[in-house]
């Protein structure tokens, strides 16, 4: 895999926009494109030398975690299932509050009928973040990943 | 389905444990299911919170006052209870039974180190870590082949590991091409691949595949891959060797030969739960008496799985 660092200036304003979005005003990580729209972050120690260093000796197949995807709009960024656990003392905006009945419908993979301004949203239920959805003004279409659903018994 | 011990595996098993009482009780422990234990992932979540939410719905235990992470879930669940909570689909807690907790506690990782899991996948161990490194230092979790890679993968992205870097290589080459350029870790953990005879209580088939000369092959390979990851061991680092297994071909023969071979000293390990110290004699061999400083966990001394840890300090770098 390549390793792609992202700049600092590309950086500060990938904050500038989670800042509006959700909040968010810090990515203590080193931030690198992991695909064409994937943006994973590291916390390590290693510095981008090291790490490109270690590149070819190794086959590397990933570095840190994956962090956000950045939407057909560039300025556009929806934050992956386990960053919200990562950054969850910073978000707090965009935040939707679901009851136990629609979080159960919600870790099925089920989107939800609910009246909100289009845009994207970050789903909440009983203080635990529970995913991302994205509103067309009527339905939070639901993001949660196929394989971190509730399984049929 | 029930299945039975082969009769090399029955004799062998025999001659490793003191007494027919004490294979008794193994050959009838091994033959019913494993405690559920999970291990709260600090990463996202803290112990107590973890607890009190948990036993809202189940009847819990902290049952080693050391390791708050490590939770017992005493009530009977129903099946695919465990994995659909909302609290594992969160990645709050990973199923990890106690055995397999030992390598790492033994590791001792602390945040800021430099650590390579040259054998990570499917990652419980290395999460693990991750989770003891609070996200600090870095960790390099390697392994062989690509499907392996996917659930280490998916296993780190859940556990919300953020310090780590996955790496696809054969692990003897891995460490032969670090060393070369001088790249040295703190600490190694080699949970090796074995011939998995501690694992027979969750995965029964273990007993109709077992076949001695299996046996003989892991030791080879286990024998090449910790000659290797002493390599690129800095000085004074720590290299931890686990098996899934009770041959001693795969435990303390390995630990036997590194100390003929190499600048290394045997660490006595404290855990938390019984262990017996590894043997000096099996067959026609006989180990170097440090051998006796690595612990041996059978499944009937603690109601778990069985397994086998070591620890060793290089005692200086090898070129």
């Amino acid at each position: 895999m390549t390793v792609n660092f992202i700049r600092s200036s590309e950086k500060r304003r990938i904050i500038e926009q989670l800042t509006n979005m959700y909040g968010i005003e810090e990515l203590p990580f080193l931030l690198l494109w992991w695909g064409k729209e994937r943006i994973r972050g590291y916390s390590g120690h290693l510095s981008k030398e090291e790490i490109m260093q270690l590149s070819q000796l190794v086959n590397i197949e990933g570095v840190g975690m994956y962090l956000l995807k950045q939407e057909d709009a560039e300025s556009d960024f929806r934050l992956s299932f386990d960053s919200l656990h990562i950054l969850k003392d910073q978000i707090s905006k965009s935040i939707i509050t679901l009851n136990k009945e629609q979080m159960e419908q919600w870790l099925r993979g089920k989107d939800i009928q609910m009246q909100h301004e289009k845009g994207a949203y970050i789903i909440r239920y009983d203080g635990m973040f529970i995913g991302t959805a994205k509103s067309n003004g009527i339905v939070l279409f639901n993001y949660v990943p196929k394989d971190r659903r509730i399984r049929r018994q | 389905m029930r299945y039975e011990m082969k009769p090399k595996h029955e004799q062998r098993m025999k001659a490793l444990l003191p007494d027919s009482q004490d294979f008794q009780k193994y050959n009838e422990i091994i033959h019913t299911s494993p405690k559920n234990f999970i291990r709260c992932n600090t990463l996202k979540i803290s112990t107590d919170e973890l607890f009190k939410q948990l036993s809202e719905k189940w009847k819990m235990s902290q049952p080693f006052p050391g390791h708050p992470e490590i939770m017992l879930i005493e009530s009977q669940l129903g099946p695919g209870e465990l994995g659909n909570s909302i609290e594992h689909i969160l990645g709050y807690y990973y199923v990890q039974e106690i055995s397999s907790m030992l390598s790492v506690i033994a590791l001792a990782p602390e945040p800021g180190d430099y650590i390579l899991d040259m054998c990570a996948s499917p990652g419980s161990k290395t999460t693990q870590i991750a989770a003891k490194m609070e996200n600090k230092g870095t960790l390099i979790a390697n392994d062989l082949k690509m499907d392996r890679i996917r659930i280490l993968s998916a296993n780190l992205e859940k556990a919300g590991a953020s310090n780590t870097i996955i790496t696809r290589n054969d692990a003897v080459q891995l460490c032969l091409n670090l060393a070369k350029k001088n790249i040295k870790f703190d600490k190694i953990l080699l949970d090796a691949p074995c011939s998995g005879e501690g694992t027979i209580r969750s995965s029964p088939k273990t007993l109709l595949m077992w076949n001695e000369n299996m046996i003989y092959k892991f030791s080879r390979i286990q024998k090449k891959l910790i000659s290797t990851a002493l390599k690129c061991l800095k000085a004074g680092g720590t290299l931890v060797y686990s098996t899934c297994t009770h041959a001693p071909e795969e435990d303390e023969e390995i630990i036997d030969y590194v100390l003929s071979n190499f600048p290394v000293k045997v660490e006595q390990i404290k855990l938390p739960i019984q262990c017996r110290p590894g043997i000096t004699k099996w067959e026609k061999s006989s180990f170097n008496p440090e051998v006796q400083k690595t612990c041996r966990i059978y499944p009937q001394d603690n109601d778990s799985e069985g397994f086998f840890v070591s620890k060793i300090t290089l005692l200086e770098e090898i070129q």
